[in-house]
């Protein structure tokens, strides 16, 4: 039998400047079957809201101000405050040029999403991020889901610079 | 000497309360559940159109109201790059994918520019006119030849008369790629 998500098992943080973008995931994600939606408008609320309870994704926009969705995410992967550094997040975002894919990965990203979007490339993130989780890399400058997509069998030298 | 990074096993705790075998939607979504998500974007179109219906308004204003003095003129850039966003990134979402092309062609041009000179203002003129054309003749998808061509014009103007080399000998960045290096 095939396997199922179900989304009334799921909370979301929507993080997106334009209540009317945050207002239409927040719509689809009730088709869903999500009832436990929350709205943020700006990053400082946003981590008021996670401060407050945990949630289980976040979908974000890189354009937010004061604060750049860049901030959210190093909030969530690396401050002191944040209640679980392994949130999957979802970037959806008009800011889609590759320099702005690089530093949201580097940052620690789950997904990205470049609006303007369809509904299904929205939902085949979510089951990414719901269905198969990612392994998190814990290294001295990065924090964050492990950015290698695939795993390629490697038969030549060890190149690391140290050995420990 | 570098600290070897740790790797840490996927977390299966949210696939285990949410992924089964009875209830909820599939892993691929049927037509009919894409159908059903359609719908709630199509509803949305309206609140859209009228925002950016909004914004183009703005837009028209700043740019008729345009001055001389540069922290106006940056002033006024950046709002024309926040709408042009909004609008790049709605337009194609509720079925206006002309909106997004011509949106994202006004966003780019932005972006590279802090003073606007005459032909600059011009060029963004004529961006705010053809979104308007879009969204008073209702036209859906990416349009036809003539819009194709007009979306080809638009990136013949953005190579034209983009910010020249001088702004960046005088250290001068835009204020849109001033917050992309953020």
């Amino acid at each position: 039998m095939p396997e199922k998500i179900d989304f009334s098992k799921v909370s979301f943080l929507v993080v997106d400047k334009n209540p009317l973008t945050g207002q239409l995931i927040r719509d689809i994600l009730h088709v869903l079957g999500a009832t436990d939606i929350r709205l943020a408008d700006a990053v400082k609320p946003a981590c008021k809201e996670l401060r407050r309870a945990p949630v289980d994704v976040i979908i974000a926009e890189h354009h937010l101000v004061p604060d750049s969705g860049l901030a959210l995410i190093d909030w969530v992967r690396n401050s002191p405050d944040s209640a679980d550094r392994m949130t999957p997040i979802i970037m959806l975002t008009a800011n889609s040029e590759e320099d702005y894919v690089v530093k949201a990965r580097d940052m620690g990203v789950t997904e990205f999403l470049a609006k303007p979007f369809h509904v299904e490339g929205l939902y085949r993130r979510l089951v990414a991020v719901i269905a198969r989780p990612r392994a998190f890399v814990n290294a001295e400058s990065y924090f964050g889901p492990d950015r290698r997509r695939r795993q390629v069998p490697y038969g030549g030298p060890d190149r690391r610079r140290t050995e420990s | 000497m570098a600290k070897r990074a740790q790797i840490i096993p996927p977390r299966a705790d949210l696939k285990t309360k949410a992924v089964n075998l009875r209830d909820g939607f599939d892993m691929r979504l049927t037509p009919e559940v894409v159908r059903k998500l359609e719908e709630v974007v199509h509803k949305s179109r309206d609140a859209f159109t009228t925002d950016i219906a909004e914004r183009l308004v703005v837009m028209r204003r700043l740019l008729r109201e345009l001055r001389p003095e540069p922290e106006q003129q940056r002033e006024m850039i950046a709002q024309i790059y926040e709408s042009s966003l909004e609008i790049k990134g709605a337009g194609g979402t509720v079925g206006y994918d002309l909106l997004s092309q011509i949106g994202k062609s006004l966003n780019d041009f932005v972006a590279e520019v802090s003073q606007l000179d005459d032909r600059q203002a011009r060029v963004i003129g004529l961006h705010i006119d053809a979104l308007y054309a879009v969204l008073a003749n209702r036209i859906t998808g990416r349009g036809g030849i003539i819009e194709s061509a007009i979306v080809e014009a638009f990136g013949e103007a953005r190579r034209k008369f983009r910010a020249e080399e001088s702004a960046e000998d005088n250290d001068v960045k835009p204020a849109a790629t001033r917050e992309r290096d953020a």
